[in-house]
């Protein structure tokens, strides 16, 4: 029998640590108890690249370890491991020989622990087998679905997490929605479908004659099952597709109830009958949506508010009241594209108005909007891709038709005291000017579609690398009130104009490698293939706009034409490039991932949230973002080859 | 020499007297003395510590033996043994409450007998390391020879003196200066973060990291066999 103290003493060492700090005391100290412990001094070998496996994996206590591989005879960097990170993982998962070399870079103490241990706590243990299929793709440098994994696990973290916070404050009660859509089980799924985009819902409850609930069909029913089936489905009855039977309960459930339930059963809509069971008359709905927006602030309750806003204090009222309810879905993991939905809407909500509050006051002023030149404003760069979450700096436009011959003068004045009063409201509501002045208020950003379309044709056919860095937040413009139809006349010239430009799509691309991505964390340091390691995180610029950028020139290059976000541009990309389907859609996640880090860091720090301390990542998020990095490099890898940019020179 | 003639003769005694089963077990497994060449990767070393009631050698005694294996660099948990010692009459010594063990700890421990036993089952025939070698290797034989007529065989590494020997070279006057080779200055010195002191096990896993480290700095000055470990 091993001595206890020690026992409990390594297995308290291994407990400060993911996976290990998942695991319930006596499976941690059974751990502990194969546990060896290994003391190394600067220099000395673990193992090297090609040797044997080890039947056991390591951790660093104290000290660190480089791993890197060997090529051509150099020395390639590939991770600097520091207390509390896991390398050789290999050896759990089996294989011949290590693909790394490690070697002791700083006096070490290191835990090893048997893989045959290990091995059996995966298979026991899922947050444990989550963790694993992360940290092996890491060592064995590929990656291949693993992000998702990886994405799963950290959500198993904070759903948790923000469920008991959620439940200490909260008893409020949802309100079910009571006029509930309903139709009988012999019904056509054609007509189904009617009634559901005639009374515009995403979903429509089957019941019995009796009025008991049967099953549901939701649109992404109708997406998998009719849609996506060969074949008329059209026709069949909708008990055939409806999922069944469905979750009922009581009413009075109050908002943590509901969250709870949610997470547990991973469905989106809970019916309410009378004594909670599906052999009685229905009585309500509760949607995922009205979970969460029934939390105090509603989005739907500040969209009104702005919508009936007086002046320019109400609107800066109600943006508060925004970021603070983004707070609110930040702290209850609530899907990231959902949010900015939401922040995009309310922003474009607060422009709306500010454009019709300066309207007028223009018209007191005895300015009148000329009626036969329409005009359109436009948001660019992340506003442009409706990413905006935090209030950061404004970046804007005012694009108008081009004005009848000779009232060219007049026509620009207007727009252009408009974009000022817009934009001087914009910096009261909280907006900051953009220090590089691209705003509407800037005779140069306020300007007819000719001209606009001259900007774009110079930008296109003179490609300046250094120019084109400035101007890539133009071409993520998005039409926000007024005419669209003019921001579209633009992005189909814009696409004219690639197209006769060849040379661009490659600059384009090229301005998109800019910047590889670093290779992971060392205590407060972003470690880098080069040897210069900086001990600030700059998000934006190093995973982020990489990101941003490759999905730009990729969404040009093949013409979608819609005004998307990165994620979604990234998705349609999945779509529209099959062979590259299971990239796109890391790159989807990734992006997302790195928006809710950005957020939760500038909402801590009260800023945009752009560079973050490594001190202030946990061990999961620095692996996250290792993860992430992979995905970046590959990205770029593709971009390189599709565009061949290893042959064209600066 | 004389340690293989005393284990010869306390065989034939305790086989014809049919005594203790660990205690043959123990002397079989001594009979051959360690070769000087044995690669120190290759030998099993016991990190132990005892905790007692005060420092008399006469009159004090046992509360509780801890220790844990190092062999090939490495601290092995599995390896690793704990026993508490029932002692009647422990008084109200200053002890008792420095080792932090209450009273009825120590009436629940197994008797005095078994313990050495079981240790002696358990350290086989290892080299034996500990800080102070002395106090602890005196502590343990008095049980020994008053149980079993014994008393231990093993070669002994005092972790304190290899510190001095490493630091200063072997002819440093220890006299001068004690308090820079106890083991809580050792631990600080060689970075090693101070845990569950005063209980005998936790001494024990505190001294065996210690003792990994001095290994390794023994290896740079060459220190790679029994022989000049143990400077035979």
């Amino acid at each position: 029998m091993p001595s206890n103290t020690i026992v409990e003493r390594v297995a308290a060492d291994l407990g400060k640590y993911p996976p290990f700090d998942r695991l319930e005391p006596s499976v941690l100290q059974d751990l502990a108890s194969c546990t060896a412990i290994h003391y190394h001094e600067e220099g000395e070998v673990i193992f090297n690249k090609g040797d044997a496996l080890r039947e056991a994996a390591f951790m660093v206590m104290k000290g660190a370890v480089r791993l890197f591989d060997t090529i051509d005879g150099e020395e390639v960097l590939v991770d600097l491991c520091d207390e509390g990170d896991i390398f050789g993982v290999r050896a759990i998962f089996g294989g011949s020989s290590y693909v790394l070399s490690a070697q002791v870079a700083e006096e070490s103490l290191l835990y090893e622990m048997p893989a045959e241990k290990i091995r059996a706590l995966i298979v026991a243990n899922p947050a444990v087998s989550m963790f694993f299929a992360g940290e092996f793709a890491k060592s064995m440098q590929v990656m291949e679905r693993t992000l998702t994994n990886a994405f799963d696990q950290h959500k198993l973290r904070y759903s948790e997490q923000s469920c008991r916070s959620f439940l200490e404050h909260e008893t409020l009660e949802v309100k079910p929605v009571t006029n509930v859509i309903t139709c009988l089980p012999d019904i056509s799924v054609r007509e189904a479908a009617k009634i559901m985009s005639d009374c515009n819902i995403g979903s429509i409850l089957v019941v019995s004659p009796e009025n008991h609930p049967l099953g549901i069909i939701t649109d992404t029913d109708l997406r998998k099952k009719v849609v996506a089936q060969p074949g008329s489905v059209n026709e069949r009855p909708v008990r055939e597709i409806m999922s069944s039977p469905v979750y009922t309960i009581t009413g009075g459930k109050t908002v943590a109830d509901m969250v709870m339930l949610m997470v547990k059963t991973k469905l989106r809509h809970f019916c309410i009958t009378e004594d909670g069971t599906v052999n009685s008359p229905l009585k309500g709905i509760i949607s995922e949506h009205d979970i969460i927006t029934s939390e105090g602030n509603n989005p739907a309750v500040i969209m009104k508010e702005i919508m009936t806003a007086e002046n320019v204090g109400h609107l800066k009222k109600e943006r508060d009241k925004a970021e603070h309810l983004l707070e609110v879905y930040i702290s209850q993991d609530v899907a990231i594209h959902f949010i900015s939905n939401i922040v995009t809407e309310i922003n474009d909500a607060l422009i709306v108005k500010s454009i019709a509050f300066s309207k007028a006051e223009l018209e007191q002023e005895g300015l009148t909007m000329p009626p036969d030149v329409p005009f359109c404003w436009l948001s660019l760069g992340s506003e442009g891709r409706k990413e905006q979450m935090l209030r950061t700096d404004q970046d804007n436009a005012l694009l108008y038709a081009d004005p009848p011959p000779g009232r060219g003068e007049e026509v620009h004045q207007y727009y252009l005291a408009l974009g000022r009063k817009v934009t001087t409201m914009l910096l009261e509501t909280g907006f900051a000017r953009c220090p590089a002045e691209i705003m509407a208020s800037n005779e140069q950003w306020c300007q007819p579609v000719s001209v606009w379309q001259k900007y774009f044709s110079r930008w296109i056919l003179t490609p300046e690398p250094k120019a084109l860095m400035h101007s890539t937040i133009f071409f993520d413009f998005r039409p926000v009130f007024g005419e669209a139809s003019l921001a579209a006349e633009l992005k189909r010239g814009v696409f004219e104009e690639i197209a006769r430009g060849r040379g661009f799509l490659e600059f384009f691309a090229k301005n998109a490698l800019q910047n590889p991505p670093p290779l992971g964390f060392f205590r407060n340091f972003l470690v880098e293939k080069s040897r210069d390691h900086a001990n600030e995180f700059d998000i934006k610029s190093r995973a982020m706009m990489p990101l941003s950028d490759a999905a730009r020139v990729l969404a040009y290059e093949l013409r979608i034409p819609d005004y998307l976000s990165t994620s979604e541009r990234f998705r349609r990309l999945a779509e529209l490039l099959p062979p590259e389907k299971d990239l796109c859609l890391e790159a989807a996640a990734a992006y997302e991932f790195l928006m809710r880090l950005r957020v939760v860091n500038g909402l801590s720090q009260q800023s945009a949230g752009r560079y973050i301390n490594p001190e202030s990542l946990n061990k999961i998020d620095r692996q996250m973002l290792r993860n992430v990095f992979v995905t970046i490099g590959q990205v770029q890898k593709t971009l390189n080859l599709r565009f061949q940019l290893d042959y064209i020179r600066d | 020499m004389i340690d293989r003639i005393l284990i010869e003769a306390a065989l034939l005694r305790s086989r014809k007297k049919a005594s203790h089963e660990a205690v043959c077990r123990y002397l079989e497994r001594n009979r051959k003395k360690i070769s000087s060449w044995t690669p120190v990767q290759d030998i099993r070393f016991v990190v132990f510590d005892t905790e007692t009631t005060g420092f008399d050698l006469k009159k004090d005694k046992i509360i509780s033996i801890g220790a844990i294996a190092l062999r090939a660099q490495r601290i092995d948990v599995g390896d690793s043994f704990e026993v508490l010692v029932r002692q009647e009459n422990v008084g109200d010594r200053e002890a008792v409450s420095v080792h932090g063990l209450l009273r009825k700890d120590i009436a629940s421990g197994i008797d005095e007998k078994q313990a050495v036993a079981a240790f002696l089952d358990y350290i086989g025939d290892s080299v034996l390391v500990a800080q102070h070698a002395g106090f602890d290797m005196c502590m343990v034989n008095r049980i020994l020879r008053r149980h079993f007529g014994i008393r231990l065989f093993n070669e002994v590494i005092d972790t304190a003196s290899l510190a001095k020997r490493l630091e200063k070279g072997p002819y440093y006057n220890l006299a001068h200066k004690a308090g820079e080779y106890r083991l809580d200055t050792l631990c600080e010195r060689y970075s090693i973060r101070l845990h569950d002191r005063h209980t005998s096990a936790g001494d024990a896993y505190l001294t065996a990291q210690l003792y990994q480290r001095l290994l390794a700095k023994g290896r740079k000055s060459g220190i790679e066999t029994a022989g000049s470990l143990l400077m035979k």
